[in-house]
């Protein structure tokens, strides 16, 4: 029992510790790949940091909104963190305190409350960026959800340790046609709720096309700091969820015995490595999409989902 | 023997035409290759006849009666055809060196004609029958104006797009096939055999499927929508082959699958068939009342007709059958001499509009009593043979009960020929405007259009008797009761 | 709901038959005319090794030359045909004209997905062999969702693209339920397949050179209304 609280302590301190260095990692990548040198991996530690021993300063229009929400969007993917597969692959204390739905729901409180603080200070650009991120937000939750049940659906359960079980199952299970949909389905959600190309630039500068950078924009000296943290601790639980539950399922501990979970943060770090530069891949082939096109992208990734849950519900097509 | 060298010479015949030092003498190839398959294609009628059993290739190109009356009536329309053509292209055309290409493209079309029914192999059959699209979508848009494109283009998209469904529908056909047992090679008579330890639903799945994909070659409505365009735009001596057989022969393949069927347990596909049937002919029907241009209102008489044919066929009586068979061929000499005279009008007067001719009768004495002799032909008036087959069918249907069904098949055919001698009406009598310049037909035009007429005014009195038996012994393949 | 017993092979045909419709999904939801020839390309590949899968899982040599074949046919020469026959200014199009906007349009593809699955789910449960089970239903997808694209395009070039990808989706059904057909049979239909790719080409062609582009959603002049004769 101590064990595995301890265990779900470590995956806490795993994304907390590992989120920056993802993101840092990321940048890194795409810039080499453009023929630059970029940042140090290390360098979101530091800016994280920098931006703890500043100075607050806040406009006078903010609320408690305002002040609640750098908090909220930092605590939040923690709690997700503790209910999906990270390090292990047998369910741990407080997995089935609630289920991916609950995860979905969380991370959708912890953006609305970015969207609403976004629009508390009063100044113009937090408004334009928030409206659009729940542009892409509102169109990303039916695919979430489809993707979601249709998980569920196969799997049998709402519970990711579960769902995982089952796509490590067997080859059968794991090419059948509505997961490789589904991959592809979570892929594009991924893009779309991480704000990369082709949905967002996370590189830009200009606040007119800002969209989940926007979130950020209005937050200064800690608020800042807890802000740029949640939101690049949000893209690695994220990732977890699609590496350990959809895409890769193997390399997670398997028994209780302490070796296998710290063996296993390697191989969790490697497959997160190898995603970027997948990711990284994609980023730097693909042109950002004009805003009314986003519909379309999303659109292709709910008609991508529906088709995974058609395939699998129907019965003909049971491998 | 006979066989394979009807179905080689066509192909010879578009080789050569292809080749530079025989590209003058194209019109003379083509003309010595169908009027050398049609004598063929008579002996190969009379083997059929004598009960001798026609094997080309075994298993693969094989004939019966039904594919033998196709066969022959196919290279008759070809043969006049090509007459009429020698005379028309060169009116029409004003770059005379590029007419081999015509040549070449019609020997190739007459080539996939006379391979499908010829071949007994159901896959094979839909390759023989996406060749004809293709080689007819090349003739309709050989004119190369905005509108024979649009037209060929229509009928290439349409027709096109129903080939992957049949191939479909085949390919369902192989499996319920094969899992009944079927031995390899399959076959047309292997199958029907075989039908009735079929899957139903397998067979139903097929049946749906090919008869959607070849329904719209055949010009059955919903599908027909290509048939207009492409007749009103295409030369005439292409028309009539389209319309005369090229429609025929996808339905005698749907035919052919619609034996199969009767033979099964799912034998109440007939009556959806007499249900199409009837559709076709209604809007065929309607459509005519509103027709504006002469070689329009000919193309909507073929989806009628092909519409008498499917319901005669879904009535699925041993005469019933007797009768589509007749009409399949009465229509394809019919309507072969519509277009000859359809094309005659349209080198004589220039325009294809009904309402800008009056007086056809004093204009050009030859091209209006054509058309009145043609009008009456088509419409099914007494004696001709239209009348005949078409009668045969309604009598079939009231001896086997099927009083709602002949009720409306006679009602559309009265408001079918209603329509048609209307139109004709307005063109033949009357006052002649006097602006028309009038160019006589060329030779070989009037030569078509006689030599067309022959069989037609014939076969409304006196059926001889070795047709009758080969009608008679093609009925009997459709497999009706 | 799983079967243990599932071959390798079987199970990749399985993920070539989820690209194989995610291939007909992104013919509809490109605008490029550059990009339906691509996912032509991507389709008929998946289809050729979807044909080498099920040759080296049933010991079939038939199927190994009908994966050759169409990889040769569908994926090297047809668009070397189109590119021969139609000059670059058709392929350069960027935005295909059509009837119903993209997202609509993949709207319906899915309901002729689920409408296929419909169709045959139940003749395809029915069947012991677990590869028919997943290739008619999506061999027939693809027919449906092919045809959906060619009404719904109104040019040249991809509305030649959506029949030839109805034949992807045909034989890919095919080659699970017909798989012993007669190689001439199979032969003669690659021979038709590239046929109409020459012929329709032939067609754009010269339609293009005729009303100078291949939107063929203008040409509208056969109605009803006569036409007077030139």
């Amino acid at each position: 029992m101590i064990q595995t609280i301890s265990y779900n302590v470590m995956q806490v301190v795993f994304i907390l510790a590992f989120a920056p260095l993802y993101a840092g990692v990321l940048s890194r990548f795409k810039e080499i790949v453009q023929s630059r040198r970029g940042p140090s991996i290390l360098q979101p530690y530091r800016d994280i940091w920098k931006l703890f021993h500043k100075d607050q300063i806040l406009s006078e229009e903010t609320t408690w909104i305002y002040l609640l929400t750098p908090y909220l969007v930092f605590v939040i993917p923690i709690f997700v963190a503790i209910l999906i597969p990270v390090l292990t692959d047998f369910p741990l204390v407080f997995a089935f305190m609630g289920d991916m739905l609950a995860g979905g729901f969380f991370l959708g409180l912890a953006g609305f409350f970015a969207a609403l603080a976004a629009v508390d200070t009063g100044n113009p650009y937090g408004p334009m960026g928030a409206s659009r991120t729940r542009m892409v937000g509102f169109l990303a939750e039916p695919v979430f959800m489809i993707v979601f049940f249709t998980v569920s659906f196969v799997a049998q359960s709402t519970i990711p340790y579960i769902v995982q079980q089952k796509w490590i199952a067997s080859p059968g299970a794991f090419f059948a046609p509505a997961h490789i949909l589904l991959l592809i389905a979570f892929l594009m959600l991924i893009l779309a709720e991480g704000g990369k190309i082709p949905v967002d630039n996370p590189t830009g500068h200009f606040e007119l096309a800002m969209i989940d950078e926007s979130k950020g924009l209005e937050f200064s000296g800690r608020g800042a700091a807890l802000m740029k943290w949640g939101g690049q601790m949000k893209f690695l639980v994220l990732a977890c969820i699609f590496l350990n539950v959809l895409v890769a399922p193997w390399g997670l501990a398997h028994g209780p015995a302490l070796f296998g979970v710290i063996l296993a943060v390697p191989l969790i770090l490697l497959k997160i490595f190898l995603f970027a530069i997948v990711l990284v891949v994609i980023e730097s082939s693909l042109a950002k999409l004009r805003l009314f096109r986003i519909s379309e992208f999303l659109g292709a990734a709910f008609i991508t989902a529906v088709a995974a849950m058609v395939t699998s519900i129907f019965p003909g097509a049971q491998t | 023997m006979a066989l394979d060298a009807i179905v080689m010479i066509p192909a010879l015949a578009a080789f050569l035409c292809s080749i530079l030092p025989f590209r003058k003498a194209a019109w003379v190839i083509t003309l010595a290759s169908t009027w050398t398959v049609l004598p063929l294609s008579i002996v190969l009628a009379a083997q059929v006849l004598s009960g001798k059993r026609i094997v080309g290739v075994p298993g693969w190109i094989e004939a019966d009666a039904l594919s033998a009356l196709v066969l022959a009536l196919v290279s008759l329309v070809a043969a006049l055809a090509a007459v009429f053509a020698g005379g028309y292209m060169r009116r029409r055309e004003h770059d005379l060196s590029h007419l081999w290409w015509f040549y070449c493209n019609y020997n190739l079309f007459i080539f996939a004609l006379l391979l499908a029914p010829a071949l007994t192999e159901p896959n094979l059959v839909w390759v023989a029958v996406e060749l004809i699209t293709l080689f007819a979508v090349l003739l309709v848009g050989f004119e190369k104006t905005s509108g024979a494109l649009e037209a060929a283009w229509k009928y290439a998209v349409l027709t096109m797009m129903g080939a992957p469904i049949s191939l479909l529908g085949f390919f369902v056909l192989f499996w319920a096939y094969r899992s009944a047992g079927g031995g390899m090679p399959e076959t047309w008579e292997r199958i029907r055999a075989l039908a009735p330890s079929m899957d139903t639903n397998l067979l139903k799945l097929s049946f749906l499927l090919v008869f959607v994909g070849f329904g719209a070659k055949a010009g059955l409505a919903p599908m027909h929508t290509w048939l207009p365009d492409a007749h009103s735009q295409a030369p005439s001596p292409v028309c009539a082959v389209l319309s005369g057989v090229k429609t025929t022969v996808p339905l005698y393949a749907i035919l052919r699958f619609l034996s199969i069927i009767l033979a099964s347990p799912a034998a109440r596909v007939g009556n959806w068939m007499i249900v199409l049937g009837l559709v076709s002919v209604a809007i065929a029907a309607f459509l005519l009342l509103q027709v504006h241009d002469y070689k329009r209102m000919f193309a909507y008489s073929t989806v009628e007709h092909m519409g008498i044919i499917l319901t005669g066929a879904g009535l699925a009586t041993q005469a019933s059958d007797f009768g589509a068979v007749s009409q399949m061929m009465n229509h394809a000499i019919t309507k072969s001499l519509c277009f000859y005279v359809a094309g005659v009008m349209l080198l004589t007067l220039s325009t294809r509009e009904i309402k800008s001719i009056q007086g056809l009768f004093r204009v050009s004495p030859f091209a209006g009593s054509a058309l009145l002799l043609c009008a009456l032909a088509i419409a099914g008036a007494p004696p001709f043979p239209i009348f005949l087959s078409e009668f045969s069918i309604l009598s079939a249907g009231v001896r086997a009960g099927r009083y709602t069904a002949v009720a409306i098949l006679a009602s559309l055919i009265a408001i079918a020929f209603v329509a048609i001698m209307w139109q004709v009406n307005r063109m033949m009598f009357g006052r002649p405007a006097t602006q028309y310049v009038v160019e006589s037909p060329p030779v070989t035009c009037r030569l078509a259009v006689v030599g067309a007429a022959l069989p037609v005014i014939l076969l409304g009195v006196y059926i001889p008797a070795p047709l009758h038996d080969l009608l008679q012994l093609a009925a009997r393949q459709l497999g009706g009761h | 709901m799983t079967d243990p017993k599932v071959s390798i092979p079987e199970a990749l045909n399985a993920l070539s038959a989820g690209l194989v419709l995610l291939s007909a999904f992104a013919m509809v939801a490109t605008r490029q005319v550059r990009g339906v020839v691509r996912f032509f390309v991507i389709q008929s590949l998946l289809l050729a090794a979807s044909c080498f899968l099920l040759g080296y899982s049933r010991n079939s040599n038939h199927l190994w030359t009908l994966g050759a074949i169409t990889v040769a046919a569908k994926a090297v020469a047809i668009p070397w045909i189109l590119r021969r026959l139609l000059p670059g200014e058709f392929y350069e199009r960027r935005e295909i004209a059509q009837a119903i906007n993209i997202p609509a349009s993949l709207l319906l593809s899915l309901l002729l997905a689920i409408l296929s699955e419909f169709l045959v789910g139940p003749l395809a449960a029915a069947s012991i062999d677990s590869v028919i089970r997943i290739n008619l239903p999506i061999g027939l997808a693809g027919v449906l969702i092919g045809a959906y694209s060619l009404i719904a395009r109104r040019e040249a070039i991809p509305q030649l693209i959506g029949i030839l990808a109805m034949e992807n989706g045909a034989f890919f059904a095919g080659i699970a339920i017909a798989n012993e057909l007669p190689l001439i049979a199979e032969l003669g239909v690659a021979v038709g397949v590239m046929l109409i790719a020459v012929v329709t080409g032939l067609l754009s062609r010269n339609i293009g050179q005729t009303i100078g582009t291949t939107e063929t959603g203008t040409l509208s002049e056969l109605k009803e209304e006569a036409t007077p004769w030139r």
